[in-house]
């Protein structure tokens, strides 16, 4: 990517060089930069063009539709069953989320300002899990999640069944060691002061963390909400194993299906279903482009 | 108190989900397993996938936890160095690593009665808590109490030996002590169970072969096997001493290396055929595919994410903007963007792809339907076999991989560059250093812990892989893009072999680990810290 010819600016180091007569490392600095930007955005592109198009002009390889074809939308969130669908991510994203936070942030405020016996021996096989792919757990974890249904099944009735239901689809995703690691490394950085003032004033663990930790903590946590929602709308795998009818398949099993199986021909139908599964990320992520960047560059460097 | 408290929750959740199952798969890898737990198999699973291969890797397995133990063993011995009296915490180690066996024992003979709670009920009227009261009487059936009398006393013992360690001895690091003690023990365990395992396995095979009249040479290959892999892995290690030291050895040294690799290697390409003869084909190929996917995607990405991530460095405008937009293959949903790729580059005559490949007089393609390697489509069909490469199918996957990391490689290395010092670049400045060489001799080494851990995530990442490839195979191209992952995933899906898919699982959680050992040990050695 760099030529040795050019003669590149040295990052952050301050800029005073006699003026070229034309600045042909910044011009191809930027051509480089923005070939990169057409490269990441044409499929995009081409999937929303696509979208409203019919599909005879998908077919011939037309790149712009003659009459933008809005009708493809509700079409595809009818035909794909995507109310459904979607309203069943959202529940489970949902459930996830706030699973996480209620499991991961006490963690990870043990690991962090707490002292316990096994502290590091606990700390290093939890971080130890996230060595572990998922295809080596799929087996295991379905004849668990299998036998927790029955158990509650006979406990509870229907209502608390694991497969084809919320529980399997959320409760082994609520605590996350990427989650928990990415927490601590934010709370301990908090001063100690802070809970030397705390326990002036009485509180003990539980009101510091619930008073003064959390509510400094909102960048990271932020992170946290965005990478499990972004987990739970993109998971495949395990969906596909643990849901057996639309009443609690997400969107991603939905698009497979509809693709593969229900609308196979019918390029147009499908690409508008792709919008309509990819429009909730990217809202999230233009809010929290930020928090998620820095959670992926802090955890990235030291995970 | 509180700490544990506040632990608990994610404990159990993260040891239910996350480490139990690795138990639970070699548990179920030995068995003949599909909704529920049928007959104990031994290696049988492991045979099927890998044949004779898996003798060899369990005996290696053996060796290696026999040979850690010792290793820890010795460490111990040097860490008593001041005061021998530490060696007395080999007791209560021993003890302990007896608690850990016996409690696995306890727990596996638990285990499939509590499993198949769901079958015995089943048929039966259903009463509320009648599932509570077959798990209470799990605990009761006689080989459960038997183990869990054994588990009881053996590890009151072991407590009590190990307070009385600590109360007794008072040395400083009495705890350290303690676990190493233990860990020797439980890698002996492990070693000698595991060795028990293999030789009973093994000799089975040869009675079974010699009772239907045909003589199985699986010791020789065992040896034959293994002594290849010694050689390889000597060579290796003579070479890595070689380039430490420079001088007139050298030559001997290289001349060594070469011997050892042809000797290694004939050994190996001798007898590894025959070892996998009866091997799953199609896992094997599984392997092949997702090595190539591996070669395939992670140089490319990293390289181009570093270039693109060096650039955007510089002092330019929109920084912001465009690091959002690079982001967006990686952050949109992978399901919905193979979708499009898989449309993009559909088989049509007038599909975009081909449209564009056709303005530069390329004939259309069948892209992801394409199961033919691709050096064959550019050479010609005569290309032998080994050189196929990747099928043209599995080539658009590997592109739709590339495209999709570029953006989170360049963003892990933009805050990796932001760490480097910004002295340096002045001192090289001040010296007068060109914009190459700074990145050459400055940024490239001073990124290396980036690199280093960016082609780790990479590489395992490959051998993950599951959604794009899912989404994208075809029918007439599967056999051409199934890595290891989706080929385990579908066998499991298709004939619920539980038993079958686990062992596999567990042969490419090997996999990945020793990988993950391997590029820590060359690459790791490299990493230039600053």
């Amino acid at each position: 990517m760099v030529d040795t010819a050019r003669p590149l600016h040295v990052p952050q180091a301050p800029v005073e060089r006699p003026q070229n007569p034309f600045p042909w490392g910044k011009v191809i600095t930027y051509t480089i930069l923005m070939g990169g930007t057409l490269l990441a955005i044409l499929p995009f592109l081409w999937m929303i063009s696509s979208s409203l198009m019919t599909n005879g002009e998908i077919a011939i390889g037309r790149l712009i539709p003659s009459q933008p074809l809005i009708s493809n939308y509700p079409d595809a969130w009818n035909r794909a069953n995507f109310a459904q669908f979607m309203w069943n991510s959202l529940r489970i994203t949902a459930i996830s989320i706030t699973g996480t936070l209620v499991f991961c942030i006490p963690a990870a405020y043990a690991f962090a300002r707490m002292k316990f016996i096994g502290k590091n021996f606990l700390f290093t096989v939890m971080i130890s899990t996230l060595m572990i792919p998922e295809i080596a757990t799929f087996i295991p974890n379905f004849l668990t999640v299998v036998w927790l249904g029955r158990l509650g099944q006979n406990l509870c009735g229907d209502a608390c069944a694991w497969v084809n239901n919320w529980p399997s689809l959320t409760v082994p995703f609520m605590a996350s060691a990427f989650s928990i690691f990415l927490l601590r490394q934010f709370f301990a950085q908090i001063p100690d002061d802070l809970w030397d003032a705390a326990q002036i004033d009485g509180a003990g663990h539980f009101r510091f963390l619930i008073s003064v930790v959390i509510p400094l903590s909102k960048a990271p946590v932020m992170t946290i909400v965005t990478f499990s929602f972004i987990g739970s709308w993109n998971a495949l795998l395990w969906p596909l194993l643990v849901t057996q009818s639309d009443e609690w398949r997400p969107v991603a099993v939905g698009l497979t299906k509809f693709v593969s199986s229900d609308a196979p021909g019918e390029f147009a139908l499908q690409m508008a279903a792709s919008v309509i599964m990819v429009v909730p990320i990217l809202v999230l992520y233009f809010f929290t482009q930020k928090q998620f960047q820095m959670g992926i560059s802090t955890t990235g460097l030291k995970g | 108190m509180t700490a544990y408290l506040f632990l608990l929750p994610a404990a159990v959740i993260i040891f239910t989900f996350g480490i139990f199952p690795v138990a639970f798969a070699f548990f179920v890898s030995l068995h003949e397993w599909r909704r529920f737990p049928e007959a104990y198999q031994g290696l049988d699973n492991y045979v099927r996938a890998l044949d004779h291969l898996a003798f060899v890797l369990f005996f290696w397995l053996a060796i290696g936890a026999l040979v850690y133990g010792l290793i820890t063993l010795r460490r111990l011995w040097r860490m008593t160095h001041d005061d021998r009296r530490g060696l007395l915490a080999l007791l209560p180690g021993l003890l302990n690593a007896a608690v850990w066996v016996l409690f696995f024992n306890w727990f596996f003979t638990l285990l499939p009665v509590v499993l198949d709670i769901p079958q015995r009920i089943r048929g039966q009227e259903r009463v509320q808590g009648m599932f509570i009261n077959e798990l209470a009487a799990s605990f009761q059936v006689p080989p459960v109490v038997e183990t869990g009398t054994m588990l009881l006393l053996v590890a009151l013992l072991a407590v009590a030996a190990s307070v009385f360690f600590n109360r007794a001895i008072r040395i400083q690091a009495s705890v350290e002590l303690l676990t190493k003690a233990t860990l020797v023990f439980v890698f002996l365990a492990v070693g000698v169970l595991t060795m028990q395992l293999t030789v009973a396995e093994i000799q089975l095979a040869i009675e079974t072969a010699r009772a239907a009249g045909e003589d199985l040479p699986l010791w020789s290959q065992v040896i034959f096997i293994s002594a290849g892999i010694v050689l390889v892995i000597a060579a290796f290690v003579v070479w890595q001493r070689a380039s430490r030291h420079f001088d007139d050895r050298k030559f001997v040294v290289w001349g060594l290396v070469a011997v050892l690799l042809l000797l290694g290697g004939y050994l190996l390409s001798a007898e590894l055929p025959n070892a996998l003869a009866n091997a799953d084909r199609d896992l094997l190929h599984g392997f092949i595919i997702t090595v190539m996917f591996s070669v395939g995607t992670v140089p490319l990405q990293l390289a181009v994410g570093m270039g693109l991530a060096y650039l955007l460095f510089q002092d330019i405008r929109g920084k912001v903007l465009f690091r959002i937009v690079y982001f967006l293959p990686y952050i949109t949903p992978f399901v919905a963007t193979s979708v499009v790729f898989k449309i993009l580059f559909s088989h049509r005559a007038t599909s975009p792809v081909n449209n564009f490949v056709g303005l530069f007089g390329i004939p259309a393609q069948k892209w992801l339907l394409e199961p033919t390697g691709i050096t064959r489509l550019l050479f010609g069909q005569e290309t032998p076999d080994v050189l196929a490469g990747p099928s043209l199918a599995l080539l658009v996957i590997m592109l739709y991989t590339v495209w999709t990391y570029i953006g989170y490689d360049a963003v892990v290395f933009l805050a990796g560059l932001g760490n480097i010092s910004a002295e340096l670049y002045e001192a090289a400045r001040i010296d007068g250093a060109s914009g190459w060489k700074v990145f050459r001799h400055i940024t490239f080494p001073l990124l290396s812990p980036t690199t280093f851990f960016l082609s780790l995530i990479a590489i395992i990442g490959t051998f993950k892989a599951f959604t794009q490839i899912w989404i994208m195979r075809s029918p007439a191209a599967s056999t051409s893009v199934d890595t290891m992952s989706v080929y385990i995933f579908e066998t499991v899906r298709t004939n619920g072999n539980m038993g079958y898919g686990s062992a596999m699982a567990f042969v490419l959680f090997g996999v990945i680990l020793l990988l993950t050992v391997f590029q820590n040990r060359i690459m790791g050695s490299r990493v230039f810290y600053g």
